[in-house]
């Protein structure tokens, strides 16, 4: 078998302020599989995602693409981690879209004309060729989530993580958001408590519930559980009402 | 918006940018360099930015505004001279038991200052309308303007709009509730707290861009792609400017040195 995309065991991570905020978590993401991890504000969902690219030293196993992550490897680790944040802003940062969506394979040292290939590539594959002058500030909030995640493709690689991808997003543009990440071939992690998103993008969701994995398996199965919702401060998306264990 | 004209295409929009900042700079050093209170060596300064002026298309209203942003720094500084200037007077008032003299010498100084100040700036004010900022970057980057202004430069200039309307959003949200009355020692410290907000508040940015930058592999170098070459048409234009600012140097000492 291929090795696991993710492989997490134990990790445990307390802020300074005292918070426990993940607990032992394990978790193992074979290649290719889309993975929705939910759970309520606070569950410890966007600091696994900070561990996971080593932006906080966590106790426990982090192995990433077969890389285990220490303080030496997290360069080679955040290579093949794709990390879109929450909020696109903090991710554009170039005064034009094209020289964003280019850093990351320049800092990779891949040569101009690559460089131009993969932005071009990233660009088209969200929908904005054509806006390589723009200016990154000046793009509407879909504009800017999609642009964010051309700025990660361009890399390349192996597992995309998301953070809270269609928070404020209309109708139209969480759509859009919606086809694009179904029509890609990638491992992909989905930090999300829009459930109805997990139910049309993710096989398999894992709950994380105060720093602990509370329920894994079959996106299908898991949310459809009115039980385990109202446990762990979630609702089961209408797609799924009705559909749960009795 | 600094550039709002910046993407026009006129023959000085097309300039490269780095031979723009050359000239930028050799007008503002002209202009700082020649004698001071003589008022004929600036005029041929004045008449070259009113022809790239002209050139550029900008509308005049543009400079005006902005100028009129900036100027309270410069009469700050300048509102004094006619005060403290020796010389022959042109006005005097008695004030407690003193007189205050208001000198002729000191009134051109104050108002030779203003214009270079006023021309220095229009100077600049030119090179963003006529330029983008992502190609002024890239210009100062070409003249070997040390990196790290560059980097930073660019983060300030995409985070300025990011910071200013998040301000905005927090002034509109006090307003919304005070209605802008209350007691001014109350508004005075909501203001006082806005300020130490914006400032935690961009700090925290500041920490989550970095995240977002290392997460892409970044090692403290912006590798943003050259475009374009020097024309002639820019070798011509900077040389024009320095040499051109060069001889009104070395006219101005021979005429008063």
């Amino acid at each position: 078998m291929a090795e696991p995309s993710v492989q997490l065991d134990g990790v445990r991570y307390r802020y300074p302020t005292g918070v426990q905020a993940l607990d032992g978590v394990a978790l193992t993401v074979p290649p290719g599989e889309r993975v929705a991890l939910a759970g309520p504000n606070g569950a410890g969902k966007s600091t696994l995602v900070l561990a996971m690219a080593g932006f906080l030293r966590a106790e426990g196993t982090i192995r990433v693409a077969g890389h285990r992550l220490t303080p030496g490897t997290a360069r080679d680790v955040r290579r093949h981690l794709g990390l879109v944040f929450q909020e696109a802003d903090d991710q554009l940062f170039m005064p034009r879209l094209a020289d964003d969506v280019a850093f990351g394979p320049a800092t990779m040292g891949l040569a101009p004309q690559e460089v131009q290939a993969r932005v071009r590539e990233a660009l088209a594959a969200v929908g904005l060729h054509g806006c390589e002058d723009r200016a990154p500030y000046h793009l509407s909030v879909g504009e800017k989530r999609r642009a964010a995640l051309a700025t990660v493709l361009a890399m390349r690689p192996q597992i995309l993580v998301l953070d809270e991808p269609s928070a404020d997003l209309d109708p139209r543009g969480r759509r859009r958001l919606i086809d694009l990440l179904a029509g890609l071939e990638k491992t992909l992690l989905l930090v999300t408590h829009d459930l109805d998103l997990a139910v049309e993008t993710c096989e398999r969701t894992v709950v994380l519930d105060a720093g602990r994995v509370v329920a894994d398996g079959p996106t299908r199965e898991v949310l459809a559980d009115a039980a385990l919702a109202a446990a762990h401060g979630l609702e089961v998306p209408q797609r799924l009402a009705g559909q749960g264990p009795a | 918006m600094l550039d709002q004209f910046a993407n026009r295409s006129t023959p000085v929009h097309r300039l490269d940018p780095a031979a723009k900042a050359v000239a930028l700079l050799a007008v503002v050093l002209a202009a700082v360099l020649v004698t001071r209170d003589r008022f004929l060596p600036l005029v041929p300064v004045a008449a070259g930015l009113a022809a790239y002026h002209a050139a550029s298309r900008t509308p005049i209203r543009y400079t005006l505004r902005r100028l009129a942003v900036v100027s309270p720094f410069a009469v700050v500084l300048v509102v004094l001279f006619p005060f403290l200037e020796p010389g022959e007077a042109v006005a005097r008032w008695p004030v407690a038991g003193g007189t205050v003299v208001v000198t002729r010498q000191g009134l051109v100084r104050a108002g030779h200052l203003l214009a270079k100040f006023v021309l220095c700036t229009w100077a600049a004010l030119l090179l963003l309308a006529t330029t983008r900022f992502q190609d002024l970057l890239q210009g100062l980057a070409r003249l070997r303007v040390p990196r790290v202004f560059v980097t930073q430069l660019a983060v300030l200039y995409r985070y300025l709009w990011v910071v200013m309307d998040e301000g905005m959003r927090m002034r509109m949200a006090r307003t919304a509730r005070d209605g802008g009355l209350g007691p001014w020692r109350l508004r005075f410290r909501s203001r006082v707290g806005v300020i130490g907000v914006l400032f935690l508040r961009s700090w925290d940015r500041a920490e989550r861009i970095y995240r977002a930058m290392a997460a892409r592999g970044f090692d403290g170098t912006l590798h943003a792609p050259r475009r374009g070459r020097l024309r002639p048409g820019d070798w011509l234009f900077a040389g024009g400017v320095l040499a051109a600012s060069a001889a009104l140097v070395v006219g101005d000492r021979l005429l008063y040195g």
